[in-house]
């Protein structure tokens, strides 16, 4: 079993930034921040069940956004997951359509250290529809895509898991999944400016 | 697609995993340089790519969620004693309050309108006259002596004139017979019959055996006029036999 400590903020991001230990570091950001991240949109007319899809959708935005360089240490990563999370439920409420009676409560005392990062996050409806998009793909697409771009894994090693008779056969398999993927987001255009933004930021 | 453009396609592609190297890679790149549409497929790749590497932190991170959601279940917390104490004696004052309720509910779900009249019925006796030898007694007041229901019944239909008190007998007869429907008729005979001659011979009587009746026969608005006039009514013989309990029960009946 794995030892449940506290990453400080440099070695955290150090992880996510590398790909290194990523499960244990995500874990590690569920300790200590669910609890008072998901106080906050309980707070605030929401259910535990919203404060758990908040979280984890805030968690993606962070790791995304860390991984493109585009968190720089100029706030805690407290108070930068607080923003972020706060930004998504307030999204989600305007979404809903319900007016956020009690918000201003926190309003002050964060102002002065919030990180300004309403402009990061990326438009949830997007992003999933995104996601739906890729999960249309063949199993053996998704695993190929994954095992070598999402897992930095090498044709070698793709090869000794998926079991194919030699590297060529998945480097033609691969290439061909990356083109169809290409051609069902060529036919949604809207899809294609979601994943350009969520690329140049 | 022709075969250079495939070519190149692929090129592009192993150029965006990062697989060309030295010389090659160099060439290439300034090749890209000066191609517009191979810039814009390069980076419809990267469009591409990037797509899979959303779907795969989604994945990763859902994967954790869903562990770290059994882990931390919401805190089951921990009360101090004085809200134990509070909430203890919420509870007893609950269970006091669905006893209470209980047995109201109880009460007013088994309360019936035979239960009712009952609980109030007595067989009306006729009372011993000290002068029995001397005065004569009828054949019908002789069955009911003798509680002959069904022959006071067989014997006020032959007899073509029934005095009020036989009448009355009569329908007590009814009453004890179970046919509410005769009975009520009887003692309406018997009411009307002294209005119009102005004497009250057995008509309390009448009056409080017809209101039972009509519990029993489930009038409940009859039989609440009739117990209210007999309550108003201090004079009445059975003016003490008409509790707030009665008129209660019965309106409970008619909420039924």
């Amino acid at each position: 079993m794995e030892v449940i400590r506290n990453f400080p903020d440099s070695e955290l991001v150090a992880n996510l930034r590398g790909r290194q230990r990523m499960d244990e570091t995500i874990r590690a950001i569920y300790r200590s921040h669910f609890d008072s991240l998901s106080w906050y949109v309980m707070n605030n007319s929401g259910s535990r069940q919203d404060a758990e899809d908040v979280f984890q959708e805030m968690l993606v935005n962070f790791i995304d956004l860390v991984q493109k360089d585009k968190f720089r240490g100029e706030s805690t990563v407290k108070t930068f997951l607080f923003s972020l999370n706060r930004h998504i439920w307030l999204n989600e409420l305007k979404r809903r359509g319900r007016a956020l009676a009690r918000e201003e409560k926190f309003q002050k005392g964060q102002e002065r250290v919030e990180a300004d990062t309403g402009h990061m996050i990326a438009d949830r409806e997007s992003r999933q529809q995104v996601i739906k998009l890729v999960e249309e793909l063949g199993d053996t697409c998704k695993k190929i895509l994954l095992l070598f771009y999402y897992d930095n894994l090498s044709m070698r090693e793709i090869l000794e898991t998926l079991h194919y008779e030699n590297e060529q056969v998945v480097r033609n398999k691969k290439y061909k999944c990356l083109k169809q993927l290409e051609q069902m987001l060529d036919e949604k255009p809207h899809l294609k400016q979601t994943l350009k933004n969520l690329l140049n930021g | 697609m022709d075969n250079s453009t495939n070519n190149m396609s692929e090129k592009l592609v192993q150029y965006l995993d990062g697989e060309l190297t030295g010389a090659e890679r160099e060439n290439f790149e300034k090749l890209l340089a000066t191609d517009d549409g191979l810039q814009n497929e390069l980076q419809s790749l990267k469009e591409t790519r990037e797509a899979v590497m959303q779907f795969g932190l989604q994945q990763q991170v859902a994967g954790i969620h869903t562990e770290m959601m059994q882990e931390m279940q919401p805190p089951v917390r921990k009360i101090n004693s004085s809200r134990k104490i509070f909430r203890y004696s919420m509870a007893v004052a609950a269970s006091l309050l669905l006893i209470i309720g209980g047995y109201f509910a109880l009460n007013f779900y088994s309360l019936s309108s035979n239960k009712v009249f009952a609980s109030n019925y007595h067989s009306y006796e006729l009372s011993t006259m000290r002068d029995d030898d001397t005065v004569q007694i009828s054949s019908i007041e002789k069955a009911y002596r003798e509680k002959n229901y069904k022959e006071v019944i067989v014997l006020s239909e032959q007899q073509s004139t029934v005095s009020v008190k036989e009448t009355f007998l009569t329908a007590m007869s009814y009453v004890e017979q179970g046919n509410n429907i005769k009975a009520i008729e009887q003692f309406k005979k018997v009411i009307t019959a002294n209005n119009a001659s102005g004497a009250a011979i057995m008509n309390d009587e009448a009056e409080y055996y017809l209101a039972l009746t009509y519990i029993r026969n489930k009038d409940f608005d009859f039989a609440l006029e009739l117990l209210r006039t007999i309550k108003d009514n201090p004079d009445h013989i059975y003016h003490g036999k008409i509790t707030a309990k009665l008129i209660r029960q019965v309106k409970m009946l008619k909420w039924r």
